[in-house]
């Protein structure tokens, strides 16, 4: 009998499926892997068990009882601990004060800051972590922030644990010690949950892996009985999502952007590349592999990037967007909501935001090029909403992306920068942006395309050049793709 | 109804207007003003009649309190000084931003204005005039310049900049003027702010209000650049990512809020006849509170220059109000407080329904497109 069993849940965000009738079961004394490519569940899965997310329908069950963690904290009393990327601490207070933030001990109304310090220590001690307790919070390295992350989800005396990508953001060095630290929580028999894309990792130390793919599972075996192309398999193994994109028959034209060792301290390296006319270039690699600072550098919102930029040929000056405007540059940015679009703007403002001067004359808005224009693009970008009035906080993620891109539509550019097109879109949407992009380059436009997703990159780019690290580990023709070949240069 | 206050947003305060007149219209009861005529010499003197004795005492007209011309020309009149701040301060919290200096900018431009006019006396002319309104409106302009200056320059929150010239420029008023109040300026120049319609209906003040509430009104709606003071309010970084240089935003906001108090120091000036260090005290908070009435939110993005003077006419009728239904003038500050907070929650209570009402159109609109099948035939539209 399973430990810990999640049956038949699911759960839908507002334009996305993100779990589909999910069941798996978890053991004791073992690491299970989820695995997926982005926004195939796997997160939402750990925070539903977590109680970050409340599921729409299905069942969790902990020794054949069943539970129902409606929030983190009612989750921690069943003994479930989350440690996710997003480290949520109070940087202003010692890693005494956050260890013990959610009940401080005290003395008739006064902080007791020697037993806070005793317990402390006790809880760092548990997992063999060496911080001193008095260090303010924000001093701390990454990882040593997640050891303090880790004592407290342990101190509750968590039976279960749910690492999210928890290797992100450390150094080979602390990742070893998380790896020692998760083999000493195995002994104790404490269940864990891992999520990651990193495939050595999964393979050193898990026990089991459960693959999801688009909020279905798909599959959940033992480690000895799978593999690195078995895995990739699974996790892509969808019915081809497009047919050969037409820009790939074209003969590429000039060169549009050429980039030069740029360089930009503690984010990338010696970067060069460079992207025709008419072609999708990818840019591949693991998240913090540098891409989208790459991007955002050459569309001029990096002041401390050195290096040459050159934009058909002459040399751009770097760290001012309005320049980046002026050589005909756009970007979609990865995070929509949080760069891309005005939430609580509508559908029509946003779309004519960065070419507002263009519809003004006499400083005035001509409403009525502006809706004629920005009608046309919408119909053409398929955007599902009632009207252009429609606040696109509203709007699903597909719809958002679409009014994203058509904000950099409006006028034609020269080089379209693309960082993560689909992310949180739903696959019909996710296909007719792939449609798009493949016309616009047919139609001479250089596009410069970010993404996570192997298929996706491998699909659309004319050549691909992989990131690792902040350095360009290699760069692909389409003729030598193969999702191993990329998977080889990211990690 | 809801549609149309979507659509007007501004709606909902004019009922509340309404109302309030209606209220004051009623319960305000009447009152004995003395009848007054105007004579052939064009002066006003009163109106006597004979009493039943055969004595001719001074005649008196019963009017209603609140309902009648005087009191609502003087309601107007006390509304446009704040009316005229708020539509500036707007443009200010739209961006997401705060301006606590406007009360000292308005000091400090009638004290500078005072100082250029006073020397000319009662008998300076045309040209003086103009000087002086210049510099009043100019030095308005400039420590509103010199706010977004910093703020943009400093990266500091605009709340602690202008807190700090609140003080600054306040002090180099009082330096100026040695806290004395000035006076003595060309009479042409009071005579034009103080003209009057009709005996006692002065009107200068309510037409520039309009004049500065219409003007404003079609800046931040239409015109490219008041697009761009929503959307840095909005998301500023979504608006840097589409090239607006949201520095220059921020200077042109905060430059206009000094203008706006320049011109209302101009017409303190011409109505009061004198300016001092201590103009405009506190005034901060009732220019902040007109705006926030008129439904602008500090968190940016929202707000409208008409909202921000109805919010100046609403506070202005409440605290004319409790005078005319006879309640103590030192209840004012707590009833004016109590109605900037419902305004905010009446606010957020109406951002709430009108999402739920986005939530249920976005799901029919799901619904339709699974429907239609208009996804690409290459793909398999997903079930939901």
């Amino acid at each position: 009998m399973a430990f810990l069993s999640v049956e038949n849940i699911s759960k839908t965000f507002p334009g996305v499926r993100a779990l589909d009738n999910v069941s798996v079961d978890f053991d004791k004394g073992s690491v299970h892997a989820l695995m997926g490519e982005n926004g195939a569940g796997k997160s939402t899965l750990g925070k539903i068990i977590a109680g970050v997310y409340t599921p729409d329908k299905g069942t969790i069950k902990i020794e054949d009882r069943e539970v129902k963690p409606t929030d983190p904290r009612i989750a921690q009393q069943l003994g479930i601990a989350l440690v996710h990327q997003e480290l949520a601490f109070c940087p202003n207070m010692t890693v005494a004060e956050n260890l013990l933030l959610g009940g401080f001990p005290t003395n008739s109304g006064f902080m007791d800051w020697s037993k806070l310090r005793e317990k402390s220590r006790a809880l760092l001690h548990e997992i063999g972590a060496d911080i001193d307790v008095d260090t303010p919070l924000a001093q701390l390295t990454t990882g040593q922030e997640q050891m303090v992350q880790i004592a407290g989800a342990v101190g509750v005396n968590a039976r279960i644990m749910i690492f999210d990508e928890p290797t992100s953001s450390l150094s080979t060095n602390e990742s070893e010690h998380l790896f020692e630290l998760m083999a000493r929580l195995k002994q104790r028999g404490v269940a864990m949950l891992y999520v990651s894309h990193r495939m050595d990792e999964i393979f050193r130390i898990c026990d089991t892996i459960t693959v999801l793919r688009d909020g279905k599972h798909v599959a959940t075996e033992p480690i000895a009985q799978t593999n690195r192309d078995r895995l990739i398999r699974q996790m892509v193994g969808r019915e081809v999502l497009m047919t050969r994109p037409k820009h790939l028959d074209l003969q590429p034209g000039e060169e549009i952007l050429r980039v030069e060792s740029l360089s930009s301290t503690g984010k990338f390296e010696n970067v060069s590349f460079n992207v025709c006319r008419g072609e999708i270039v990818g840019m591949g690699g693991l998240v913090g592999a540098g891409r989208t600072e790459v991007a955002t550098a050459i569309f001029g919102l990096d002041n401390r990037a050195t290096g040459k930029v050159y934009i058909k040929g002459k040399e751009m000056r770097l760290g001012n967007v309005n320049e980046s405007m002026r050589r005909r540059i756009a970007l979609l940015p990865e995070d929509r909501r949080r760069a891309g679009l005005v939430l609580g703007m509508s559908i029509l403002d946003n779309t004519s935001l960065a070419h507002i001067d263009y519809f003004s004359a006499g400083g005035f808005v001509d409403r009525k090029r502006e809706l004629t224009e920005v009608e046309k693009l919408t119909k053409r970008l398929r955007v599902k909403a009632p009207s252009l009035e429609t606040i696109t906080a509203g709007l699903s993620g597909g719809n958002q992306q679409k009014v994203a891109l058509a904000k950099w539509m409006v006028r034609t550019c020269d080089l379209l920068i693309v960082d993560e097109p689909t992310r949180g879109v739903d696959v019909g949407a996710k296909a007719e942006i792939y449609e798009l992009l493949d016309e616009v380059a047919c139609q001479g436009v250089a596009i410069l395309m970010i993404s996570s997703e192997l298929p996706e990159l491998l699909n659309l780019s004319r050549r691909v050049v992989v990131l690792r690290e902040g350095f360009v580990t290699g760069e692909l023709p389409h003729e030598k793709f193969s999702q191993e070949a990329v998977l080889h240069l990211m990690a | 109804m809801n549609l149309s206050f979507s659509k007007f947003p501004e709606g909902g305060l004019i009922v509340v207007i309404i109302a309030l007149g209606l209220l004051l219209a009623i319960f305000g009861g009447s009152v004995r003003l003395p009848k007054l005529q105007t004579n052939p010499d064009g002066k006003r003197e009163r109106v006597f009649e004979t009493n039943a004795a055969g004595q001719k005492v001074p005649a008196f007209e019963s009017v209603n309190k609140f309902f009648n011309a005087r009191t609502i020309v003087q309601i107007a009149k006390d509304t446009s000084f704040f009316a005229i701040m708020a539509v500036g301060m707007t443009v200010v919290i739209i961006t997401g931003g705060i301006d606590l200096s406007i009360g000292s900018m308005y000091a400090l431009a009638s004290v500078c204005g005072a100082l250029v006019l006073s020397p000319y006396g009662p008998s300076g002319g045309g040209g003086a005039t103009v000087l002086g309104v210049a510099v009043t409106v100019g030095v308005g302009a400039l420590l509103g310049l010199l706010n977004g200056a910093m703020i943009t320059a400093f990266k500091v929150h605009p709340f602690i900049i202008t807190l700090g010239t609140m003080a600054i420029y306040r002090g180099i008023a009082f330096v100026q003027t040695s806290g004395q109040s000035i006076g003595g300026f060309p009479d042409g120049f009071r005579q034009f702010v103080r003209w009057e319609l009709l005996p006692d209906l002065s009107l200068v003040p309510l037409i520039v209000m309009i004049i500065v509430t219409v003007v404003g009104g079609i800046f931040l709606a239409q015109s490219a650049i008041g697009r761009k003071i929503y959307a840095v309010g909005g998301n500023e970084i979504a608006s840097r990512y589409s090239g607006i240089r949201v520095g220059r935003i921020k200077l042109l906001a905060y430059t206009l809020t000094g203008l706006t108090a320049g011109i209302a120091s101009v017409l303190s000036l011409g109505y009061y006849g004198a300016g001092s260090s201590g103009d405009g005290q506190g005034y901060e908070l009732n220019v902040i509170a007109a705006s926030v009435v008129g439904g602008a939110s500090l968190v940016g993005g929202k707000g409208t220059a008409l909202g921000a003077l109805l919010g100046a006419v609403i506070l202005q009728m409440i605290s004319n109000g409790l005078v005319i239904l006879n309640i103590p003038q030192n209840y004012s500050q707590i009833v004016i407080g109590m109605v900037v907070i419902a305004a905010v929650l009446l606010d957020q209570f109406n951002a709430a329904l009108a999402r739920r009402r986005l939530l249920v159109k976005t799901s029919s609109i799901k619904k339709e497109v699974v429907k239609s099948g208009d996804t690409p035939v290459s793909l398999k539209p997903k079930t939901t």
